[in-house]
């Protein structure tokens, strides 16, 4: 089967009904609901997906993992430094998506004195992830997208994604799609 | 918690489109611009949007829509989706759509009612009683007549004087022209960037040379580019990436800091030439003598130059005076140890083997001779102007780098090439004088002594982007409030007041711009311009490609194009031939002007008018290709020009290139006024471009990611001295020279101020700031004495001087990243913590 995400949206409210019977949706799926609580439609949202082990992450050799869906690079690092929306106890655990947002190269470079990814190979855009993804020099018109982080004892869950990944017009796009296809 | 998708809209189907070039650096990519009604959206498959994508995109696909690049604009009146993305089918200039992160986000350019743009300039203003209100466009238009025909007929058409940019739109700079120079005919006009029309490569041009003569398939087709006085990283990104880094050219990169482009060169093979500020003639002529005298020139190139007798025969004065044969040369260098290895190694602080191995590189020394070209810009002419052009032109010729595929002497460019002058300058009405040789009007000094009574300032922050900034704000604010102010909307009243200011020995500002700025806080009128994005323009990149910028969104409240404003005041002022009905007319009419001129694109328009088209149209239709000037129709077709002097014919009497006196001890002598003071705890305070930000930032304050990574201006010092100092990344610091040179001989105090930015960039005793951040511009201390420069009446922008006094730390940095700017790739390295040599 393959979907649009506009077929798949409409699929989704089409099946309106059988979310009032309390079907239980697999992971990236929701229901929207009015004010009454109402199911109005079927939309995407971010997967929680764990994605690293806090205790086994050391500090400036990040990991790196796909996320929303399978071929979508992000690294994941803890950066020793105190940094913008950072987690854990030291504040320094940070996720961001590794695809370069000026043209799409992957970012694979990670100078850890700094906690800056970069320079791109493609056109040498670098990445301040302390300072949320900030463009410290280079091409790119946006910062990093931010992965959102929860730590769940010592797993780091993937929540979310703050800002627009290289390559997507919706950043779920495909998502929701790969999901029904595997529920 | 859920947290939603993030979506940009997608043009859909159907979609208007239009084509443009990027406002900014000289480079102008490509762009194409879609607007659609909003809350409709096009499908992520091909056939479902209006760029034919598949979405998602794979890297360096091109047509990915970033956040920035979508914005909400009105056209007709209706507010529609706009976006303007890197024209991902460009076979010219970016091709395949790269970009740089200036044009990259230019939809956050564009005026917004609801966003952060929604500050233009709506109406014409006219300050009454201290305040600037909104006034009619034919009050505005008749005072600013009426109060010309007075200017001219009271105290002459010296006395009225325009400042303008030189490069917004050839339709513009074209009417500008006819009104200033042609129809009033004053020779109190200039350029944006200068004091006085005129040259500012004049060592370049007494070679023969023209200043852009070079094509980007040259970068990409060098073996060897020296690259001096400019970072094509920063500030012509796609140029280095797409043709310099893409041609895989060694570099000899020649800059006072270790920027981004150094690191690169030098993991590349290349060499870094950190010299101190100030020493380049000295350091290009220890290079042309090597060259010289282990025999590595292009001999054949070099026996073709002109003649002593040939040169004795120009026409140019100064060619006469400074044109050098290859033997007057060689003498001239060989009479100075200064231009030895060492004697230049102790000058400059590169190394004597560095100076070596550049010579040997450039040139090919004992081997092969390969391809090279010489590029440069603002590091190098705006600071010893007529020397440095002189001595960096002479490296060109004996690299034999003109004419010829991978081998140009030529300019990068500072601003894409917008400028045709609708009549000659009027040089005979100038009272300024070189020798005995008249010289274009130093317009600053002239009305700081008081003899403009009316200036006319369009589209510059004007104050803060001349040199000795303080002193020259301190005489506006004189001169603008000398005499009555007005007093009431009526317009007689207000026509006599500003009358009686003229005479009363003040003067009148008038300020033609899109947004206000520090200069129009002196301005008595407003007039509020359309710009980009709002009207048809026509406008040439730095390898003289031409394209029509498409007008694709309404002007907002009542601004106006301003080759419109100019044809306003001149009918009004009773001249005739600016009744112009659209600026494709002024376009056509323009055309003949620029017969023969590096971009000469009569042609174009001979050819559109046979065909009874519109030339805007023939140009439009070639999109973001356009057309590469100097044109010419050969059997009917338009024929283009890749690159100037392939016929190896040069810009002089003769027709034959030359050398030029590197004249060093003028250049020593005027280091020893300019040069920081020690015993007053000064420090260069060099100036120049950051990459995510442009000129004035009338747009970059106003995007969201500039403003965010530069929420004020930075001042790079060097981690060592930031220790000494007692200064951290974040502190603001007061720049200050209590005695800078001002514009008619004497001094006065200046400074502003910055957020430290410690980095290895800078070498010791040497700092680095933005040149024209808004409230704390870099022209505060430099020296604006063109006496200094006589010959070409330029300042020396770049040679700024001051101590640094430490304010406390600025809150308002918290955001800001302070990550090193100048590591390529490849990991750290031991260069990223050394410099060749402290200053």
């Amino acid at each position: 089967m393959s979907l649009t995400r506009r077929e798949f949206v409409f699929l989704g409210a089409a099946g309106g009904a059988a979310a009032a019977a309390g079907v239980i949706l697999p992971v990236g799926l929701s229901w929207d609901r009015d004010e009454d609580g109402e199911v109005t439609a079927l939309v995407l949202q971010y997967p929680e997906v764990v994605v690293g082990s806090y205790l086994e992450l050391e500090i400036g050799t990040p990991s790196t993992f796909e996320y929303p869906a399978p071929g979508q690079p992000n690294v994941l690092a803890r950066l020793g430094m105190p940094a913008e929306h950072g987690i854990g106890p030291e504040e320094d655990l940070v996720a961001f998506s590794s695809l370069c947002t000026h043209m799409g190269c992957p970012v694979t470079e990670f100078q850890s004195d700094e906690g800056v990814l970069g320079p791109c190979p493609c056109h040498f855009t670098s990445f301040d992830l302390a300072h949320d993804g900030q463009p410290a020099i280079g091409q790119a018109t946006q910062r990093l997208p931010r992965v959102l982080l929860r730590l769940d004892g010592d797993e780091i869950v993937a929540t979310g994604l703050r800002r627009h990944v290289y390559g997507y017009a919706d950043n779920l796009q495909g998502v929701g799609v790969e999901l029904l296809q595997s529920s | 918690m859920t947290t939603p998708t993030t979506t940009v809209p997608i043009p859909p189907v159907g979609a208007v489109e239009h084509t443009t070039c990027c406002e900014y650096c000289p480079v102008a990519c490509g762009y194409r611009v879609y607007t659609w009604p909003l809350g409709t959206s096009g499908g992520m498959t091909a056939a479902e949007n209006a760029l034919g994508r598949d979405l998602p995109l794979g890297p360096l696909a091109g047509g990915w829509i970033s956040e920035n690049m979508h914005t909400v604009v009105e056209v007709g009146g209706e507010r529609q989706n706009c976006v303007v993305l890197p024209d991902p089918d460009a076979d010219v200039v970016n091709v395949a759509g790269s970009h740089s992160v200036r044009g990259g986000a230019l939809a956050q350019k564009l005026f917004r009612v609801d966003g952060p743009t929604a500050d233009r300039l709506l109406t014409p203003q006219l300050r009454v009683n201290g305040n600037l209100v909104p006034i009619p466009w034919d009050t505005a238009l008749d005072l600013v007549a009426r109060l010309s025909l007075t200017t001219i007929e009271r105290y002459g058409e010296l006395a009225w004087g325009m400042k303008c940019y030189s490069y917004e739109f050839l339709e513009n700079t074209y009417a500008a022209t006819k009104l200033a120079l042609a129809s009033i005919g004053t020779p109190n006009y200039s350029p944006h960037h200068a004091p006085a029309e005129g040259d500012d490569v004049p060592g370049l041009s007494d070679a023969g040379i023209d200043a852009f003569s070079a094509a980007f398939v040259d970068d990409r087709a060098a073996e060897v580019l020296f690259i001096a006085g400019s970072d094509p990283y920063e500030t012509k990104s796609v140029r280095f990436t797409d043709w310099q880094v893409a041609g895989g050219a060694k570099i000899v990169y020649v800059d006072p800091r270790r920027t981004f482009t150094a690191d690169y060169a030098e993991r590349g093979g290349g060499l870094h030439l950190q010299l101190r500020p100030g020493t380049d003639t000295c350091l290009y002529n220890a290079l042309v003598l090597l060259i010289l005298e282990n025999g590595w020139e292009d001999r054949e190139f070099v026996e073709s130059l002109a003649t002593r007798a040939e040169l004795d025969a120009e026409s140019k004065w100064r060619r006469v005076e400074y044109g050098r044969t290859r033997d007057e040369l060689l003498g001239y260098l060989r009479s100075d140890a200064d231009f030895t290895p060492e004697g230049a190694e102790k000058v400059s602080g590169v190394p004597a083997s560095k100076i070596r191995q550049a010579a040997e590189l450039l040139s090919g020394g004992a081997g092969p001779q390969p391809l090279t070209s010489v590029l440069f810009e603002k590091g190098v002419y705006w600071t010893h102007n007529y020397e440095n052009t002189a001595a960096i032109a002479n490296l060109g010729i004996v690299l034999g780098a003109s004419g010829r595929e991978g081998r140009a002497t030529s300019r990068m460019g500072g601003h894409q090439r917008g400028g045709q002058k609708a009549a000659s300058y009027p040089l005979d009405k100038s009272p300024h004088s070189v020798d005995g040789h008249p010289v274009e009007m130093d317009t600053e000094r002239w009305l700081v002594e008081g003899n403009t009574r009316f200036r006319w300032v369009v589209g510059t922050n004007w104050i803060s982007a001349m040199a000795g900034t303080g002193n020259l704000r301190r005489r506006v604010h004189e001169l603008t409030h000398m005499g009555p102010q007005v007093t009431s909307t009526d317009p007689a009243t207000a026509l006599a007041q500003l009358t009686a200011r003229m005479d009363a020995g003040g003067m009148v500002l008038v300020h033609q711009e899109i947004y206000a700025n520090e200069s129009t806080a002196f301005a008595d009128i407003v007039l509020p311009a359309a710009t980009w994005g709002e009207e048809d323009f026509t406008r040439a990149n730095a390898e003289r490609r031409l394209r029509l910028y498409q007008g694709f969104m309404d002007a907002p409240g009542e601004s106006r194009p301003d080759w419109q404003i100019f044809a306003e005041v001149g009918q009004r002022m009773g001249f005739d031939g600016f009744d112009w009905a659209d600026s494709n007319a002024v376009f056509e009419e323009s055309a003949k002007r620029s017969s023969g001129s590096r971009k000469d694109y009569s042609a174009l328009v001979e050819l559109a008018q046979a065909q009874g088209r519109r030339a805007h149209d023939f140009l439009g239709d070639l999109g973001t290709t356009g057309l590469q000037a100097p044109l010419r129709i050969e059997g009917g077709e338009l024929i283009e020009t890749v690159r100037l002097h392939e016929d190896l014919r040069f810009k002089s009497g003769s027709g034959k290139a030359n050398f030029v006196m590197p004249d060093w001890s003028r250049v020593r002598d005027r280091n020893e006024v300019l040069s920081p003071r020690t015993d007053k705890g000064e420090v260069w305070v060099l100036n120049g471009r950051v990459n995510a930000l442009w000129n004035n930032l009338s747009d970059f304050s106003r995007r969201p990611l500039a403003a965010e990574r530069w929420p004020m201006n930075p001042l790079e010092v060097n981690p060592a001295d930031a220790l000494d100092w007692g200064l951290e990344a974040g502190d603001l610091v007061s720049v200050e020279c209590d005695d800078v040179l001002d514009q008619i001989g004497g001094t006065g105090p200046g400074g502003f101020t910055a957020v430290v930015y410690p980095t290895d960039i800078v070498p010791r005793g040497v700092t680095y700031t933005y040149f024209l951040f808004p409230g704390s511009a870099a022209n505060n201390v430099t020296p604006a004495d063109t006496s200094l420069q006589p010959l070409s009446l330029r300042y020396p922008f770049k040679l700024g001087r001051g101590r640094l006094r430490r304010l406390g730390v600025s809150g308002a940095v918290a955001g800001m990243s302070f990550a090193s700017r100048n590591r390529a790739p490849g990991g750290v390295t031991d260069h990223d913590h050394a410099t060749d040599h402290d200053q």
